[in-house]
């Protein structure tokens, strides 16, 4: 099993620092430039989530494999206030801070699998995977 | 587990693909009936083995090099040594009494050697079936007087030599699907060129089925010609898109999204009145796109935009001079 | 300065170099909106050519750029989007809806200078 690498997340440096080691990871996966762009880019988008609604968290990035594929996966997490109205907040445009709202819905969209928990109070848990072709 | 580069997969990697687990392998000793007399008879034969691998593999390589097929792989007197040296290894391992995980993923690796130089299978199995014939020589003189233990001991081997084509044939197989695989990509990639019809200007006939893979395939394409092209508009024809539903529609706006954010103004030809109905009608916004009926109509539009004019010779002007 | 701002004419030409933090952007913008005013610049062109993603903060960013550069009477112009960054902003659904683009900066500066009849007819 390969190692997890963790990046907390704390401040919104940090945002630069976990999507550059995800693109790191993808290129080792054998990830294309694109896909390791829109990795990245996900990785960006739930990391700024973190940094804008909870007071801190961390992004695990592992490499995995399926039936012989290779992949990566992103798993975000939070203990920040959690997310109330799930379906609200996987509403594109929707947004109480400064990204324009596509952070969730928009990371799902760049990934292949996508999982939100999210318990009011306690905290969020983003898992993201994609799969090389 | 170790991450496999694109261009190069473990043999690991490759026993996991073909699920060749310890179960499958313990599967297909049952079939053969290989059991433990047979490992323990064999791994009882490593001394004399030692003593004719040598003579062997050179009856074995003097066998390859009468033929023409066979000696071609052969060419180069280091490449003959090594594999020779390779060869004795191989065929000791036959007798070293050990036939788990290592052994097999050491017989994995052959196949897919074989598919990488094009060795056909015929020559594999021609070449292990002169083995055979040398080896069961031998054991019968070095056992002369047990022939019974000797034919017993040849069977065995005969169980695990059996083991090792199917490995190998298997793996064979499966390397040529995945170079097979590989090949219909670069096809589908060629299936959608870009080409330059004017200076700054491309035009992407878009034919057939558009999945999300594709699509990002094509968008990929245009995107790196209107960088080398430096193109600034871009005639997208998709007279021969397949079936144009929501989803194939949202990946040809994402594409034309895409080209726009490059600098580059996209003019789609060829979308009928009938499907921008139905699309609208889905929801699809169609106001961003520049839609024009047919293909010239588009390409005219393109090069009016990009400031060429077209000019009939003979036009104004009358007659040429003599 | 985290971006180096040159002038060139009345046309601002910021490169930003790597990726920046969101407070980098901020200062950016600030520093961007305040040069338009004092040299009254007509154009500003935005080079994100090393940039290896545009997510939605740094979109936001570059839209709010050219909103306060409108209102003080320059265009923006952003160039050097790479390929896998416009694929990834599509695909994330952000838009540069207001804001021209042009591959490079020569493509971006040529769009910026005054049209004299004839020629191409791509403009912003």
């Amino acid at each position: 099993m390969d190692p997890e690498t963790r990046v907390p997340i704390g401040h919104e440096v940090d945002i630069v620092t976990a999507r550059q080691k995800g693109r790191e990871l993808a290129a080792k996966g054998g990830f294309s430039r694109t896909e390791q762009t829109l990795i990245a880019t996900a990785i960006s988008e739930v990391a700024r989530n973190i940094v804008e609604y909870a007071v801190r968290g961390e992004i695990a990035l592992s490499a995995i494999e399926r039936d012989g594929r290779l992949g990566i996966m992103v798993i975000a997490r939070d203990i920040g206030p959690g997310i109330p109205d799930l379906e609200l907040a996987m509403r594109d445009g929707y947004s109480t801070g400064k990204s324009l709202g596509m952070g969730l819905p928009g990371a799902k969209r760049l990934m292949d699998e996508f999982v939100l928990l999210s318990v009011p109070g306690e905290g969020t848990t983003v898992t993201m995977k994609k799969w090389a072709r | 587990m170790p991450i496999a580069t694109r261009s190069g997969r473990s043999a690991e990697l490759f026993s996991h693909e073909m699920e060749i687990t310890e179960e499958e392998v313990n599967r297909r000793k049952a079939f053969l009936e290989f059991h433990k007399e047979d490992a323990d008879a064999l791994r009882g034969l490593n001394e004399v083995a030692q003593q004719y691998a040598d003579p062997v593999i050179e009856d074995l390589y003097r066998h390859f090099l009468s033929f023409d097929e066979t000696r071609a792989f052969f060419a180069d007197p280091k490449v003959l040594d090594r594999v020779k040296r390779m060869q004795k290894e191989y065929f000791l391992r036959l007798t070293e009494g050990e036939y788990g995980g290592d052994y097999v993923a050491d017989r994995l690796r052959i196949g897919t050697v074989h598919e990488h130089i094009n060795l056909a299978p015929k020559w594999y199995l021609g070449a292990y079936n002169f083995y055979l014939r040398a080896v069961g020589t031998r054991l019968l003189e070095v056992m002369s007087k047990d022939p019974h233990r000797a034919f017993s001991t040849f069977l065995s081997l005969m169980k695990l030599v059996f083991m090792d084509i199917g490995l190998a044939v298997d793996t064979y197989i499966y390397a040529r699907e995945l170079t097979m695989r590989k090949q219909q990509e670069a096809i589908r990639e060629l299936s959608t060129p870009v080409l330059q019809i004017r200076d700054r200007l491309l035009l992407l006939p878009i034919i057939g089925v558009i999945d999300s893979q594709r699509a990002q395939m094509i968008t990929e394409g245009l995107l790196r010609a209107i960088r080398a092209n430096r193109a600034k508009v871009v005639v997208m024809d998709i007279t021969g898109v397949a079936t144009i539903d929501s989803k194939v529609a949202n990946h040809l706006l994402q594409t034309v999204s895409a080209a726009r954010l490059m600098g580059a103004f996209v003019i789609v030809t060829g979308l009928s009145s009938e499907v921008a109905q139905s699309l609208v009608q889905l929801g699809i916004d169609l106001n961003r796109l520049n839609t024009v009926g047919d293909l010239q109509g588009g390409i005219e539009e393109g090069e009016r935009l990009l400031g060429y004019r077209l000019v009939h010779e003979g036009e104004a002007g009358g007659t040429r001079p003599a | 300065m985290a971006v180096p701002i040159l002038k060139q004419g009345d046309v601002l030409i910021a490169s930003i170099q790597a990726a920046l933090s969101d407070r980098d952007l901020d200062l950016f913008k600030d520093e961007l909106a305040d040069r338009v005013g004092r040299f009254r610049a007509r154009g500003v062109v935005i080079d994100v050519t090393a940039l290896d993603v545009l997510d939605s903060f740094a979109t936001r960013t570059i839209r709010s750029i050219a909103h306060t550069a409108r209102l003080r009477g320059a265009e923006t112009i952003v160039v050097g989007i790479q390929p896998e960054v416009a694929i990834a902003m599509v695909q994330l659904g952000l838009s540069l809806e207001g804001v021209s683009t042009a591959l490079d900066l020569e493509e971006g500066l040529a769009l910026l200078r005054p049209r004299t009849g004839g020629g191409s007819r791509l403009g912003p």
